[in-house]
């Protein structure tokens, strides 16, 4: 395997195929040749590679050999189709049947999920093989999933796997609080690099509300919608930092109209109709002057605004803000905000 | 971009002389659809459908060729009990003494999978297939074979220790595909619907939309339209009306012209289709900016036929098939620009000919 893992990239394997029935090694197999029968439809024109492999796929499949062999064939056919699922349940049985070291099949895997961070099979063999290995400490898989999300920070199965590290190695009593600490303070980094990076916000999700074990007593919650605050006047139009405060707000059943003081400068109402902030207002403000390029009002801070009018049954003015929303400021969603307005006139 | 897309018209044609090269060949570059083929099959077959061309444009000998070919894909296996029947990948098919036959794995290697089964089933019923043939009872089988005890289900039928059925890819992409297999058969009996309804709950995330997985961090399009469509032919999606207007919320959200998948990201042909097919599903059509869309959707046509993810892009059968039923979702009621497209269902992503057509087979043959 260690060779194979060695071997040339696919492009210059495949000028240099050997075909199988001339290897020595394959000499006692007789191929199974892919019978489409007379009328295939989409037939995908193979290279002569993966067709020769999968022929001898075929064959060692129908017997079930469980071999080395078969191991190196899996690998040949899964660098040049990683989607291949049927491939990869054989290959994981065959790692099994053989008692194979798995962490030296993770070795290799460290180097497939660089190649095919969106191959739904090779994070699935990974889990696998770390279920298997169940190491006491998890964390050097902690570090790994950490590099390898710096090259595609938003990748979806990287974040879904790094959760269910996280969750499976809960379960076994195998994450310390260290590791959750910096764990939180990781995903800070990450949101300090990108604060519109909308995994990581939902990571901060995880970390904060979600998991099993996080604390969301009263002051919790507070630093929570503080943090959620301080991200909206650092990037105002930033869509997940107004979302994070809205899911936390309904999360936890409050109403909205407490935050208000923090949202209305980005509403742009004139300075007349807009209330003072109450002397015991003690959530962060709008830096003043507004961050640069802050074309106002804000949709979403109007909408913040109308939600907080409906919540005090002051509906034909909620209906008005959603009007204008349809009207003049987000144009692209015109159908939904004058469906919220006339939902605020017919009640 | 407006300008721009306000220039594009639909190449009618050119989608149909697309779908026809596919279905006579794909290249080598999509090698990585292999196990998918049935899959891709469907995508080409149902856009002709969608186009209104199947009949005019293929053969009926090549019709009943293509039906002989999926009919060959039913699996139905020997070794397990109760027996399972669901469509399967084309490499366990081979040539024996002259004979077709099916190579028939142990439960660790069985080869049937969810996906493959679902739009095996659709691509019958596009071509008319008489469903004489179909083992229902081996569908449920199989079906229970697959579900996990958390109401999710594998693409494969699971195993104690190699493969379970509790894994990285039992999502709600699978659960959709599961559920409308027992919708089209008309027997949920393959699945137990409460846990899974359980299942989709926990799917839900702090932004109002759905994850692939319970505790998954972000919603993303395609998985809201899973879970959405799941509960919509379980009838248990207006039950949470203020939950459903988080999840509508968020769905509007994501059109920037077309649609993004996730708040941050770019617009992808396929998120016209999900978003837009998830807001039809809490029937709210209407509010999709069907303009807007279309002008995004009709320039990420290639010059030649086709549909890439984005402006620019090469096209493939998957974005290809999903714009055409995201054109048709915004534009079959009212046909301002006249694509002829026909009306879509949306549940089961096929012409709501086709599934009527589907329904009545069905009635037919219990």
């Amino acid at each position: 395997m260690r060779c194979l893992a060695d071997s040339k990239p696919q492009s210059s394997a495949s000028t240099s195929h050997i075909p199988l029935a001339q290897r020595d090694q394959w000499s006692d197999v007789k191929p199974i040749a892919q019978d489409d029968g007379p009328n295939p439809v989409v037939p995908i024109m193979y290279s002569e590679e993966y067709r020769d492999a999968m022929d001898y796929f075929r064959a060692v499949a129908a017997s079930e050999e469980r071999s080395e062999r078969a191991l190196d064939l899996t690998e040949t056919i899964i660098r040049m189709n990683p989607a291949h699922y049927t491939v990869w349940q054989y290959r994981m049985a065959t790692l099994l049947a053989l008692k194979k070291d798995l962490e030296e099949e993770l070795q290799l895997m460290n180097e497939f999920a660089i190649q095919n961070l969106k191959s739904y099979q090779v994070w699935h063999h990974r889990l696998l093989l770390l279920t298997h290995i169940s190491p006491e400490d998890p964390q050097f898989e902690i570090e790994y999933i950490h590099q390898s999300l710096l090259p595609d920070p938003k990748n979806y199965h990287t974040w879904a796997y790094l959760h269910w590290l996280y969750s499976h190695f809960y379960t076994l009593d195998r994450i310390s609080d260290k590791q959750w600490a910096d764990e939180l303070r990781w995903c800070e980094e990450m949101l300090r690099v990108d604060g519109r990076n909308n995994s990581a916000w939902g990571w901060r999700w995880y970390l904060r509300v979600a998991r099993p074990g996080a604390d969301t007593g009263k002051d919790a919650l507070k630093i929570e919608l503080e943090y959620a605050l301080r991200a909206v006047h650092h990037i105002p139009h930033n869509v997940s930092a107004w979302n994070y405060l809205r899911g936390l707000l309904r999360h936890f059943k409050l109403p909205l109209s407490p935050l208000l003081p923090a949202i209305l400068p980005y509403t742009a109402r004139p300075s007349t109709q807009l209330p003072g902030v109450p002397d015991d207002f003690d959530f962060p403000l709008p830096t003043s002057p507004l961050p640069k390029d802050t074309p106002l009002p804000i949709p979403l801070a109007l909408e913040y605004l109308a939600e907080v009018l409906l919540e005090e049954n002051q509906a034909s003015e909620a209906g008005q803000v959603f009007g204008e929303l349809s009207t003049d400021y987000d144009r692209m969603r015109a159908g939904y905000w004058e469906f919220r307005r006339r939902e605020c006139v017919e009640e | 971009m407006q300008g721009h897309a306000q220039q594009q018209t639909f190449k009618r044609n050119g989608h149909i002389n697309y779908f026809l090269r596919c279905l006579r060949a794909l290249p080598t570059a999509a090698q990585s659809s292999d196990s998918n083929r049935i899959t891709a099959a469907f995508f080409c077959i149902s856009a002709l459908d969608l186009i209104g061309v199947l009949e005019l444009k293929t053969t009926a000998e090549q019709r009943a060729g293509w039906i002989e070919w999926i009919w060959s894909l039913q699996a139905l296996s020997n070794n397990q009990r109760p027996k399972i029947a669901a469509f399967i990948q084309l490499e366990y098919l081979y040539k024996s003494n002259g004979l077709i036959v099916v190579h028939h794995q142990n439960d660790a290697t069985s080869p049937a999978h969810i996906p493959s089964t679902y739009t095996a089933l659709l691509t019958l019923a596009i071509l008319r297939a008489p469903l004489d043939k179909l083992n229902i009872p081996g569908l449920t089988s199989f079906l229970k074979s697959c579900q996990a005890k958390d109401g999710s289900f594998s693409p494969t039928p699971g195993d104690d220790h190699v493969y379970p059925n509790e894994g990285f890819q039992s999502d709600v992409r699978m659960v959709y595909c599961a559920s409308v297999i027992s919708h089209i058969i008309r027997d949920f009996s393959g699945m137990n619907v409460n846990a899974t309804e359980r299942f989709l709950e926990r799917c839900k995330t702090w932004e109002g939309g759905y994850a692939s997985r319970p505790g998954v961090i972000e919603a993303q399009g395609g998985t809201t339209y899973c879970s959405l469509a799941t509960l919509s032919i379980f009838d248990r999606l207006q039950n949470s009306s203020t939950s459903s207007n988080m999840t509508l919320r968020w769905l509007v959200a994501r059109q920037i012209g077309g649609f993004q998948g996730r708040p941050g990201k770019l617009e992808d042909v396929c998120y016209s289709f999900w978003c837009g097919g998830a807001i039809s599903l809490l029937d709210h059509g209407a509010l999709i900016n069907k303009r807007a869309d279309r002008s995004f959707l009709l320039s990420a046509q290639f010059p030649i036929g086709g549909f890439g993810k984005e402006p620019e892009d090469y096209p493939d059968p998957f974005h290809s098939y999903l714009a055409l039923a995201a054109l048709s979702l915004t534009h079959s009621a009212d046909d301002d620009v006249g694509l002829g497209l026909k009306p879509l269902d949306v549940r089961w992503n096929v012409s709501v000919e086709t599934a009527e057509w589907l329904r009545a087979e069905i009635a037919r043959i219990k």
